[in-house]
């Protein structure tokens, strides 16, 4: 019966609550990501095509402070993230002037170097082996947290390795999700619309709209940053390999489908898009293991160009606000 | 579903709104008599604006007296609208000085000239289309601490200002009916209705001084009478100082006090429009090309 299918579904990754653990954490690393996306794509109108390379300071300055400087890890993440608002505003002094076009370029271009460098500059990042030696105190973090308050709920045994990364990831989610809410509800948030809809327009009204900017990417880096530290949580290994261009893309795949100017959507839509890349791994299509690994990202475009044919506001955007931008 | 556009509307005689400040001396009862007004308030000197070859503007000079409307007139390609993006900050400016209420405003940003209480609207009106009609208003407010990061972060000292404003906004789009608007989306206005929210929101900026690009482009005889209406009574009743670039030179000789003329980027003539009116190199720029 079951070679007669095409596209027969193996249950056996069912079992493993592990697998599902891991693809909650990863959703709510995606969320974080994209809540930066969401404040420059949805509300600034700018084109940062380089959220990943945020991530990828912030995770590289945590673990190599830990890990070769010895710093404490609690102490370690705030400084990280402040390293990625500074590298923020000094690419945004020198890109944010550009046209919107050209920015989306240099923010890429911003990203790639940042892994090059990780990967290049050996006697600092320990190029294309990572860091490895910073996830002691998160560990026994984690175990105290799965003794003590798992265990009770019969959640304390090793297919329950990540839950507290899980709980960890999406309490700091969801608040920063409402921060940016509250934030965007604002005369602060007015003005970045503004900026949106004409940048020209806001200036006559007397805003200073490349320092709305600047703090629009500023705070973006910094949730991007904080992203890139539970990913390397969540690996656990800083590697050049895990801040490819490509999360970025996803990470707009992730805004598309929630809808632009949603905070809610951001939520939804990193649920969705990390169910399907994860769970189109049980489906058999007949094909080869690389085969299928790229059917999944094919399925996830599908779904996307689909989405922007029949509801280009995504699932929770407003759909006044993209037919009314001009 | 046909509202009733501004464009079939009488000429405003609404109250103006305690909204709009009083911002200069009050003139004389009546017209201002030929070349009165207060002092000088805008004043642009030698000022040259050139891109890459071209010199758009070379070497202007000419001054708006407070509570004057000033117009702006020359052949197309004059460097009326470089000399007007220059004022203003959104091309800044190579050579010159331009002062504003006694102060420097050369190659200012624009954002620091709006501050400094010049107001403008542009050739093709600019809208946010995608916000509010009353967000486009409260947006223009100057002064709002909600507007700053730690205010939007702690909104409980920004809530009243938010409230005032939204009052005052209303007023303003009250006068000029667009008060039943207000939330809808920019975008469902029509041209004529965009043109009156773009004069309520540099209104809402509290200027001292308006400049009007082509306050009557592209908008029908009806409306464009309205708007020269509105201008002549904020400059009576409160104050208020216009400068504006147009075509129509009907509306320009039956509505200024002053006429500067341009042609290929230099003054050519100012004056009262009588004066502009018989200058006989006023005919030639307008007729012959300069200098024919």
């Amino acid at each position: 019966m079951h070679e007669l299918l095409p596209l027969a579904i193996s249950f056996d990754f069912f079992n493993g609550a592990d697998f599902w653990v891991g693809v909650g954490v990863l959703a709510g690393i995606y969320t974080v990501l994209t809540l930066g996306l969401q404040l420059n794509v949805g509300f600034t109108g700018i084109q940062n095509f380089g959220q990943i390379g945020f991530a990828a300071i912030g995770a590289y300055v945590m673990a190599l402070l830990v890990s070769d400087a010895d710093w404490s890890f609690w102490l370690a993440i705030p400084v990280a993230i402040g390293f990625a608002v500074c590298v923020a505003v000094v690419l945004g002094v020198i890109t944010l002037r550009l046209r919107a076009d050209f920015f989306a370029i240099a923010t890429i271009a911003f990203s790639e170097i940042v892994r090059y460098i990780a990967q290049n500059a050996r006697g600092l990042t320990h190029g294309n082996q990572g860091v490895q030696d910073y996830v002691a105190t998160w560990r026994s973090f984690s175990r105290d947290v799965r003794h003590d308050v798992l265990d009770g709920i019969g959640m304390g045994g090793v297919e329950f390795n990540q839950m507290p990364l899980l709980i960890v990831t999406w309490i700091a989610a969801l608040l920063l999700l409402l921060l940016l809410r509250h934030l965007t509800k604002s005369p602060w948030g007015r003005v970045l619309r503004a900026i949106r809809e004409d940048e020209d327009a806001a200036r006559a009204m007397g805003k200073n709209t490349l320092r709305f900017k600047l703090q629009s990417l500023g705070i973006a880096a910094a949730v991007g940053a904080f992203a890139g530290i539970l990913l390397a949580l969540q690996t656990p290994n800083v590697a050049p390999d895990n801040y490819l261009p490509l999360y970025t893309f996803i990470g707009y795949a992730v805004l598309i489908l929630g809808g632009l100017t949603s905070w809610w959507g951001v939520a939804v839509g990193a649920l969705i898009v990390q169910f399907v890349l994860e769970a189109t791994r049980l489906i058999d299509f007949g094909l080869t293991e690389s085969q299928t690994s790229s059917m999944r990202f094919i399925i996830v475009g599908l779904v996307i160009i689909l989405l922007v044919a029949f509801r280009p506001q995504g699932v929770f955007g407003k759909r006044e606000e993209m037919v009314l931008g001009d | 579903m046909t509202d009733p556009t501004p464009d079939e509307a009488p000429i405003a005689t609404a109250e103006l709104p305690d909204a709009i400040p009083r911002v200069g001396p009050t003139p004389a009862a009546g017209d201002l008599p030929p070349g009165a007004g207060g002092a000088v308030l805008l004043q642009v000197t030698d000022v040259v604006k050139h891109f890459r070859g071209i010199r758009a503007v070379d070497g202007a000079t000419f001054a708006v007296r407070e509570g004057t409307v000033t117009s702006l007139i020359g052949p197309n390609g004059a460097g009326k609208s470089s000399l007007f993006n220059a004022v203003t900050g959104f091309y800044p400016p190579d050579r010159g000085a331009v002062t504003f209420a006694g102060r420097s405003i050369f190659r200012k940003p624009p954002y620091a000239v709006a501050r400094a209480g010049i107001a403008r609207t542009f050739q093709l009106t600019r809208a946010l289309t995608a916000m509010p009609v009353i967000d486009n208003m409260l947006l223009a407010a100057p002064h709002q601490r909600g507007e700053s990061l730690a205010g939007a972060l702690f909104p409980f000292g920004t809530r009243a200002r938010e409230k005032q404003l939204r009052e005052q906004a209303l007023e303003l789009l009250a006068l000029f009916r667009l008060d039943t608007k207000a939330d809808d989306y920019a975008g469902t206005l029509s041209g004529g209705q965009r043109k009156l929210l773009e004069f309520a929101r540099a209104l809402m900026t509290e200027p001292r001084m308006v400049l009007l690009d082509e306050p009557m482009a592209g908008v029908n005889p009806t409306l464009g009478r309205e708007l020269m209406a509105y201008m002549q009574r904020l400059r009576t009743e409160r104050g208020m100082t216009f400068l504006f670039v147009e075509h129509d030179l009907e509306a320009v000789m039956a509505n200024s006090d002053q006429v500067v003329v341009m042609a290929q980027g230099r003054v050519i003539a100012d004056g009262t429009p009588d004066e502009v009116r018989r200058d006989q190199r006023v005919i030639d720029a307008y007729l012959g090309g300069a200098g024919g």
